[in-house]
């Protein structure tokens, strides 16, 4: 299964009242092609899409909030593990594109093509619902159940080692700073909040 | 004083928070702040996240940010080098507003040789980062620093530090003087 093919089977559990964070790079490009929303942080900073998910899950605990993670993202830090195996937010789901490689530089191996088991360190590190799957239908079966089984989920989706770039034409086209402000506007408007004001006059 | 007594600036501290309407605390305990870590841990108004590495703590920070809800993260003046990154790509690429607040180890008279690098280290990254700091000594500058502390990291969407010492943490340097 391509990244694509795993982005196209989860896509329709996904709510417009769903809050995300993605990985980088053609993960981020994928999700944007597909389902461009401003309820996605494209979370520009390798090893802090989890927890920066965390944040969300713990601050709006009504709300399904989602991680695409990359495997590269997740080895980066592997510490936030052992937090969310603490924590346990009910409301997040986690799911680790895994293609074994760094795409987007080109294609060097990361660990997870040697002897690492992502699924495996966080049931270790005492996160709920650990799985990995590797084809589509079992992915949108595993996925959509962990988004309303009222616990935390970490699902591993192996994806196909390749690189698989959008032209520049249809790149995601934002920076993190717009990012920000359109992720930042929409969920003061989903939960009826002011985040950033203005400026006082004094 | 016993094992369970509170000392008056952690109860500064923690009271500031809360007026300050702070929701999450994510730390990794060291002992200059302890009493702020176990109050925190124990307060039903505030979720405490313990980290195992800093680098965990500014992500953390930013989704309840973006959530709407206010966060601060703790660590010793150490922890800056541990979250450089995070810390640097949220601001710089995100100008993701963000506080934390930090020990002051390396303090005049600090007798732990290994403590000293990281005095020598802090405002350094600091700087570099583009991060504005304030030292807090006495207790009547705990609630102001605080509070003002948010209210500048919103102001300029840039993270901000508070560093405790003096009165301000568990045993200031001088007291064994």
């Amino acid at each position: 299964m391509r990244r694509i093919d795993a982005f196209r089977a989860i896509a329709p559990a996904i709510a417009a009242e769903d809050l995300v964070t993605t990985s980088i790079g053609a993960t981020w490009d994928d999700w944007w092609n597909l389902k461009p929303a401003d309820n996605t942080f494209f979370t520009g900073v390798l090893g802090s899409v989890t927890s920066t998910a965390l944040g969300l899950a713990v601050s709006l605990p009504h709300r399904r909030i989602i991680a695409f993670e990359s495997d590269g993202s997740m080895l980066m830090n592997t510490g936030i593990l052992c937090t969310l195996g603490a924590e346990r937010p009910p409301n997040l789901t986690v799911l680790v594109f895994d293609n074994g490689i760094y795409e987007n530089i080109g294609g060097p191996p990361t660990l997870t093509s040697r002897n690492t088991d992502l699924a495996r360190m966080a049931e270790g590190a005492g996160c709920l619902n650990c799985a990995t799957v590797d084809d589509p239908d079992a992915l949108a079966e595993r996925f959509s159940a962990m988004l309303d089984d009222g616990e935390m989920g970490y699902l591993v989706a192996k994806i196909e080692p390749g690189k698989y770039p959008w032209e520049w034409k249809d790149r995601k086209p934002t920076d993190g700073i717009e990012d920000k402000y359109r992720f930042l506007r929409y969920v003061e408007e989903l939960e009826g909040v002011v985040i950033h004001p203005g400026a006082p006059q004094n | 004083m016993t094992a369970d007594a509170v000392p008056e600036y952690a109860r500064l501290f923690v009271e500031g928070l809360k007026e300050a309407d702070v929701s999450v605390v994510t730390a990794l305990p060291e002992s200059l702040l302890a009493s702020v870590y176990r109050l925190c841990a124990a307060d039903n108004a505030i979720r405490y996240i313990q980290v195992s590495n800093e680098g965990d703590m500014p992500g953390i920070c930013a989704g309840t940010y973006l959530a709407g809800k206010r966060a601060l993260m703790i660590m010793e003046n150490s922890g800056i080098r541990q979250c450089c990154e995070p810390v640097a790509r949220l601001a710089f690429q995100h100008a993701v507003p963000m506080v934390m607040a930090m020990s002051y180890r390396g303090e005049w008279g600090e007798q732990n040789w290994w403590g000293h690098n990281h005095a020598q280290t802090m405002a350094p990254i600091l700087d570099a980062l583009r991060i504005p700091h304030r030292f807090v000594t006495e207790h009547a500058e705990i609630k102001p620093a605080i509070r003002r502390a948010f209210k500048h990291a919103d102001g300029s969407n840039w993270p901000v530090a508070l560093v405790f010492s003096g009165n301000c943490v568990e045993l200031p340097a001088y007291a064994k003087d």
